[in-house]
């Protein structure tokens, strides 16, 4: 096989890929950034409200990232690490500062300087943005700024298959053209994994087609550990059927849901907070409604903004009316808007330190939405995760520089083991006859939407466990119909599959054992926070078909555990 | 908003592989109102036929991944939905084909290489001063300024644009449509430090467009690539050493000014004379004659009545 030797592998290249490759490069070594897809179609490119920054002589004067780290450890109820919310707001300002150096055209106040909005769970308004596309807006500007780096070459539309390591050590990775399918053996001292989240382990979601959970997976299979797997965060107002988002600002501009008696069902639920409860509140209370049969055929409610008047919708709300009435055909002036509750963001991810750095291996590190690090702890604030892409991808590639300064062993000839891991892709594929990827995926995402979703309890997660297996177990003799030696997509999406049957086995697994409700994890047979038994982070290796679990504390600076009342 | 009813559509795709050619392939699946087109490949490829190949991301018309031809049109796929499309052509058959210009890798996945090589060429990157590089000094935007530029700004190389234009597939030295805008976004960003570099890689190319106006038509994003064009051709004054594209450019733009101030109309041969001279004009006119043409290029234009107020306008203008 084909080998090709470098400083450092960066695999995948959104928001925090790129950042991280940045700064190994510009470090002086030679990084490759490999991704499944050219880098402006990565999932970061979705994000859409903004960033939140505390900026110096740009914020309310009285605001200081004391109050940004609050807010971010109180809104992840009191599961964040916070040193790492205190790195998250002081580097802020700084990051928002070099992105606008390198071209992000950000919104401007009169006098020429970025602007800002609030958001939800800020103390004051911090949120820096672009439109409403400002997710794409970043990862354009980044992608142009680090396109014109020498030392950094990209392998884009390759599939990463898996980790290659020694007994301690990461010594490279794995990855296949998809074009020519050819794999070739990328050798390293230092892997970051930024592959971003999983959301097409459920059936509805707000993520890309892409968002597979690769990183997870591979880093399981390579022997380190997930942190907080149970936490996933559902958005309550995703457009039906696309599962596009529809930002909160719709609700705060005063747009109400309905069911399909036209009741406004949140005073049932919420009376106070009403439509503008908290996120797992208002999703919890809409499936409800459907499960009850309150919902529209096919497993909606309404998001009515009618009584806002035309003007006012399309003026403060451009984005919601534009995909709805381009994704789903509903002028928002004349009709509600079609939403359910969808999965939106991952929580959990690789266990790392604040520098981005794992440590089951030596010269693992992982950043973004691939990573735990754990700044948002049990629920993510909203303007938090762009945020966390650039400031933790550029602390992971400082300390990625670090470690190649100090790290100059090389390691074993590893050729068995390279060779032994594309046998393993094609083995899994290589039946003449059973089911076809599509089949168990299906199954998967709805046995995750119903049973290891917004409600979770007991019997509901056994049972998932034992489907999950039983899918791992039907995979085993999946069948690839598709013989071409040329963009084999199915072969790459049932290597897709085996990663996202792999993290799922371990999210539900870790969810069936904390027992407790905190955050995103509701379980109703545990409706409470027990601080007392489970302030603690979840850190879960998958060892062959069984998860072990082992527990981290939570890091703790200066904020005590209080309730969590808006 | 209830209404969910399913109607059957048979969507029939270019398929292509090394191994076996192109054919069509037909399949027929129940869609709603809301369905994308994206979605109904992913459930043909999940529940009938896991073999074809696509590319699909964000499903909200910002990654440009899903670029392809829909009943003929190139559009994304994420922002075309099902249903809409039996509306428009008034049945419910619609044929997927991959983009035009882009060489066919397999099924509706096409290689990006030479597009990418166009996109790189404009250097699209911001180059800022080192002051502002190295923090020691801060960017002031204007509000308006942000404005405009971000309008361009929001290309996400989907390459639709590419591949609905004619010049860029008779004419190798055209950057093409996409390239264009983003070449000005930043040639316009007042922040850019590298102003002349550019003006050496825009403007020869930018007059080799023809104003099809097809790369406006296609665009998703409404970034309006061959405005970019135009208002890159309005710097080419600031260029030393033009070359003969941009030369012949401004010439032909020149003599279209005067011959609307010397008559109110465009004198079609009067304009060609000027912008081309006399000998390359004489062979043009042989050529229109052997082929019946030349009674159109001779048309003589009475002088406009009221011309002082036209010229009046031109003087305000210049």
């Amino acid at each position: 096989m084909e080998k090709l030797s470098y400083d450092a592998i960066v695999i995948g290249g959104g928001l925090a890929g790129l950042m991280a490759a940045h700064e190994i490069a510009v470090n002086g070594y030679k990084v490759a950034v490999i991704s499944k897809v050219f880098p402006t179609r990565s999932h970061s490119s979705s994000a859409e409200g903004g960033i939140a920054a505390y900026i110096e002589e740009n914020s309310d004067p009285n605001d200081n990232p004391d109050y940004m780290s609050y807010d971010t450890i109180k809104g992840g109820d009191y599961l964040v690490d916070q040193d790492a919310a205190e790195l998250l707001s002081m580097r802020s300002g700084e990051i928002v500062r070099i992105m606008e150096s390198w071209g992000t055209l950000f919104n401007r106040q009169p006098d020429g300087r970025v602007a800002v909005r609030y958001f939800g769970g800020q103390t004051y308004p911090r949120t820096r943005f672009v439109g409403d596309k400002t997710g794409m807006a970043l990862l354009h500007a980044l992608f142009q700024r680090v396109s014109g780096l020498d030392n950094i070459d990209f392998y884009n539309e390759w599939f990463s298959l898996d980790l290659v390591r020694d007994d301690k050590r990461i010594v490279g990775v794995v990855a296949m053209e998809m074009k020519s399918m050819n794999p070739v053996f990328f050798k390293a001292k230092a892997i970051v994994m930024a592959t971003g989240g999983m959301g097409m382990l459920y059936a509805h979601s707000t993520n890309a087609y892409i968002n597979t959970g690769d990183g997870y997976s591979m880093a399981l299979r390579a022997g380190a550990a997930l942190k907080d797997p149970e936490f996933v965060q559902f958005h309550p107002t995703a457009l039906y059927p696309s599962d596009i988002l529809i930002s909160e600002a719709a609700r705060g501009e005063g747009a109400i849901l309905i069911n399909n008696k036209g009741e406004r069902f949140m005073q049932r639920y919420a009376p106070k907070k009403l439509d503008l409860a908290p996120r797992d509140i208002v999703s919890r209370s809409i499936i409800t409604e459907i499960r009850e049969g309150r919902g529209f055929p096919g497993g909606y409610v309404g998001l009515d903004l009618r009584h806002l008047g035309e003007e006012y919708i399309k003026e403060r709300l451009a984005l919601a009316y534009e995909a709805a009435l381009s994704f789903s055909g509903v002028d928002a002036t004349k009709e509600p808007i079609p939403v359910r509750p969808a999965q939106h963001y991952y929580m959990g991810g690789i266990d790392v330190d604040i520098t981005g750095m794992n440590s089951d291996l030596i010269g693992l590190f992982a950043a973004g939405e691939a990573a735990c690090v754990s700044v948002h702890g049990a629920n993510r604030l909203g303007s938090n995760s762009l945020l966390e892409t650039l400031v933790f991808g550029r602390e992971t590639g400082r300390a990625v520089a670090k470690f190649l300064e100090s790290h100059t062993e090389d390691s074993n000839s590893l050729d068995n083991e390279v060779d032994k891991i594309v046998d393993d892709a094609y083995k899994y594929t290589k039946s003449e006859s059973g089911v076809h990827f599509g089949e168990i995926l299906n199954k998967l995402r709805n046995v995750m939407w119903d049973e290891v979703g917004i409600y979770r309890d007991e019997d509901h997660l056994k049972d998932a466990i034992s489907q999950i297996n039983q899918l791992r177990e039907m995979s085993k003799t999946m069948y690839v119909t598709d013989k071409s030696k040329t963009y084999n997509t199915e072969f790459f999406n049932a290597l897709e599959l085996r990663n996202m049957l792999d993290l799922a086995i371990v999210i539900a697994q870790s969810a069936l054992n904390r027992k407790e409700s905190r955050g995103a994890h509701f379980r109703t047979d545990y409706p409470q926070r027990d601080d007392d038994n489970w302030l603690k982070h979840t850190i879960s290796y998958l060892k062959g078909n069984t998860v072990e679990i082992t527990y981290k504390p939570v890091r703790m600076t200066k904020w005590k555990p209080e309730p969590r009342v808006y | 908003m209830s209404d969910l009813q399913e109607q059957e559509i048979v969507v029939k795709v270019k398929r292509f592989n090394k191994e076996k050619g192109d054919w069509w392939q037909e399949y027929k699946l129940k869609v709603d109102r809301f369905t994308q087109m994206t979605e109904v490949l992913r459930r043909i490829k999940t529940e009938q036929d896991p073999t074809l190949a696509y590319r699909a991301s964000c499903h909200m018309a910002v990654c440009g991944s899903c670029g392809m031809k829909i009943n003929g049109e190139p559009r994304l796929a994420c922002k075309t939905l099902a249903l809409d499309m039996v509306k428009k052509y008034g049945k419910n058959e619609i044929t997927l084909e991959p983009m035009d210009y882009f060489p066919v890798i397999k099924d509706l996945i096409v290689d990006w290489d030479n597009f990418y090589e166009r996109m790189f060429k404009v250097k699209p990157r911001l180059y800022p001063s080192k002051e502002v590089l190295e923090g020691k000094a801060e960017h002031r935007l204007k509000p308006e300024d942000q404005r405009e530029l971000w309008k361009f700004e929001q290309c996400i190389w989907c390459g639709l644009c590419v591949s609905a234009c004619p010049s860029v597939r008779n004419d190798p030295d055209f950057l093409g449509p996409a390239a264009h805008a983003k070449g000005y976004r930043f040639l316009a960003d007042p922040r850019d430090t590298i102003y002349e570099e550019r003006l050496k890689i825009l403007i020869d190319s930018s007059w080799r467009c023809t104003y099809c106006y097809q790369c406006f038509n296609v665009c998703p994003r409404d970034v309006e690539p061959v405005t970019t064009i135009k208002k890159t051709r309005a710097h080419t004054k600031f260029l030393t050493n033009k070359t003969p594209v941009a030369n012949t450019g401004e010439k032909h733009i020149e003599s279209i000014v005067k011959s609307i101030e010397d008559t109110g109309k465009i004198e079609e041969a009067k304009v060609y004379i000027s912008t081309y001279g006399l000998v390359t004009t004489i062979k043009d006119m042989i050529y229109a004659m052997q082929n019946g043409k030349l009674k159109y290029a001779l048309i003589s234009e009475a002088k406009v009545k009221n011309i002082d107020q036209i010229r009046k306008i031109i003087g305000e203008e210049k």
